[in-house]
């Protein structure tokens, strides 16, 4: 079985900007593993997910996910890009409308097109969105309007709407940084559990070694656009995870270009 | 109130000299404005009590006056759904919607009454002339509050359609409609009201509608049917605005 994810030699630079805010990147992800980037703000975790997610054009290098190569010039074919689900830093809901509305948008990409214009869902797309507010503990919330939700409610929202979408691999952008510590364990465990359960690889961003290390089987450390470690869990040191944190306290510029 | 160096001096110079040459140039002088007060008491005093035979002349014209204000607002949406998205800084490049929001600003300016004078001269009296006026006007207004709606949309929730496969419609559909909805649907009620206002006097043109009966009364010195016609138009402005409000609050 091919990995989930495949990169190699990838590097990455914003239009307008000539520091990279991805260096020479190789990472292998088998299908089925839960792994954390962890790194400070502004290491490059967010444009690393986008870029899996085949939302950034002109990089360098080879990258495939679940089996088939992306392109740097063009956006991926559409019909592959519901396998690949997106979990948002800041959620990215549609307000106004309801909780299984928003849920019911994940299954857009796997209805035909007049179905998805019409929103006319099957009662296979209505299955499939209820249980996936069942499994994020917010069944009881379909009705409601998201505006009316709290960030933890809405947290959970996102999750159910990437899982409604049925993706083989899970990117997950910060998914708990909005949320207390309690509620982030939460919210972790089900995102790493519903992927379990749904044998999907997960791929999620983190700031926070202790969250990583709880939830994840391999950890990623990620730095100015490099990375400096890629080891299984049990083997991070506290001293690897400390030097993280103080070569990015050293680079000058890093803090900024996550603002841009 | 303390003035702020020499732009302060030159602005009051200036609001002062504008007041001095308007009192100038035009013939009020204070003999006729002292004689004013007296005579438009005895005027108000013909007007009243106002003559409530006219009832159906105020049906008539009422009636009217609406259906050129629904059918003049009809036309403006339908004119500003397409200038909206083509006046939308998200929907299309910077020189169309430079150039159709100029062209916006240039029907904003026009006011609806020299509008209306020149469409009873084209099509003829009636409210036909009325109702292409109000469409016309309102275009200038709602078709810029359409691409302000448009380009308000949050463009997270659309990318994160866009990243589950969702086709452009679909997205339109489901991340950008329900955004923009609510406030096509407040900006619209909003300019019905202001259409309904402003075509209440563009019978005095002969562009259809209750003015129409103003203007006749007055002309005929019948001024007690002229004060039902009045009263009957105060009373529709504040019936718009009251149910105006009310359906604002519903969409808030």
């Amino acid at each position: 079985m091919s990995p989930a994810v495949q990169i190699d030699d990838l590097s990455f630079a914003h239009p307008g900007s000539d520091l990279p805010a991805l260096e020479r990147i190789s990472l292998l992800v088998p299908t089925g593993e839960s792994v954390a980037l962890l790194g400070p703000s502004g290491a490059g975790k967010t444009t690393l997910l986008a870029l899996l997610d085949g939302r950034l054009r002109g990089w360098q290098g080879r990258t495939s996910v679940l089996g088939a190569s992306l392109d740097p010039d063009r956006p991926p074919l559409r019909a592959r890009r519901p396998d690949t689900g997106f979990v948002f830093q800041e959620f990215a809901l549609v307000e106004r409308s309801t909780v299984l509305r928003n849920v019911l948008n994940g299954r857009l990409g796997r209805m035909s097109p007049l179905r998805a214009l019409m929103g006319s869902s099957t009662s296979h797309d209505l299955e499939t969105a209820l249980a996936a507010l069942a499994d994020c503990g917010i069944a009881d919330l379909a009705e409601r309007r998201v505006d009316s939700l709290s960030g933890g409610q809405r947290q959970r929202v996102a999750i159910a709407r990437c899982l409604a979408q049925e993706p083989r691999l899970i990117l997950a952008d910060e998914p708990v940084s909005s949320l207390d510590p309690a509620r982030a364990a939460e919210v972790l465990t089900l995102l790493t559990g519903a992927a379990r359960a749904r044998g999907a690889t997960a791929l999620f961003s983190s700031h926070q070694p202790d969250l990583a290390r709880r939830f994840a089987q391999r950890i990623v450390g990620i730095s100015g656009g490099r990375i400096v470690f890629d080891v299984p869990t049990f083997d991070l040191s506290e001293e690897a995870t400390a030097n993280l944190y103080r070569d990015t306290a050293r680079m000058p510029g890093v803090g900024l270009r996550a603002v841009s | 109130m303390r003035f702020r160096g020499i732009g302060g001096f030159a602005a009051s110079t200036l609001v002062a000299g504008a007041i001095l040459w308007s009192f100038m140039t035009t013939d009020v002088e204070f003999s006729r404005l002292l004689s004013a007060g007296p005579r438009i008491a005895e005027f108000l005093g013909r007007m009243f009590p106002p003559d409530p035979t006219v009832m159906r002349e105020i049906m008539k014209g009422g009636a009217e006056t609406l259906r050129i204000a629904i059918l003049g607002s009809l036309g403006a949406v339908v004119l500003s759904a397409p200038l909206g998205i083509l006046a939308s800084e998200t929907m299309v490049s910077p020189p169309l919607y430079r150039t159709v929001r100029t062209l916006l600003a240039f029907i904003r300016a026009i006011p609806l009454i020299l509008v209306a004078m020149l469409m009873v001269g084209a099509v003829g009296l009636g409210p036909l002339p009325g109702i292409i006026a109000v469409a016309f006007h309102a275009t200038g207004m709602l078709a810029k509050f359409y691409a302000e709606a448009i380009d308000g949309v949050s463009r997270a929730p659309i990318a994160a359609l866009e990243s589950a496969g969702a086709g452009p419609l679909a997205r339109l559909r489901h991340a950008i409609w329900p955004q923009m909805a609510p406030v096509i649907a407040r900006d619209t009620i909003f300019r019905f009201e202001l259409n309904l206002r402003e075509s209440l006097i563009l019978g005095i043109v002969g562009a259809g509608g209750i003015g129409f009966y103003i203007q006749t009364y007055v002309r005929s010195f019948q001024y007690d049917k002229a004060a039902s016609v009045t009263l009957a138009v105060i009373i529709m402005v504040v019936a718009i605005e009251a149910i105006n409000v009310a359906l604002r609050r519903r969409f808030a």
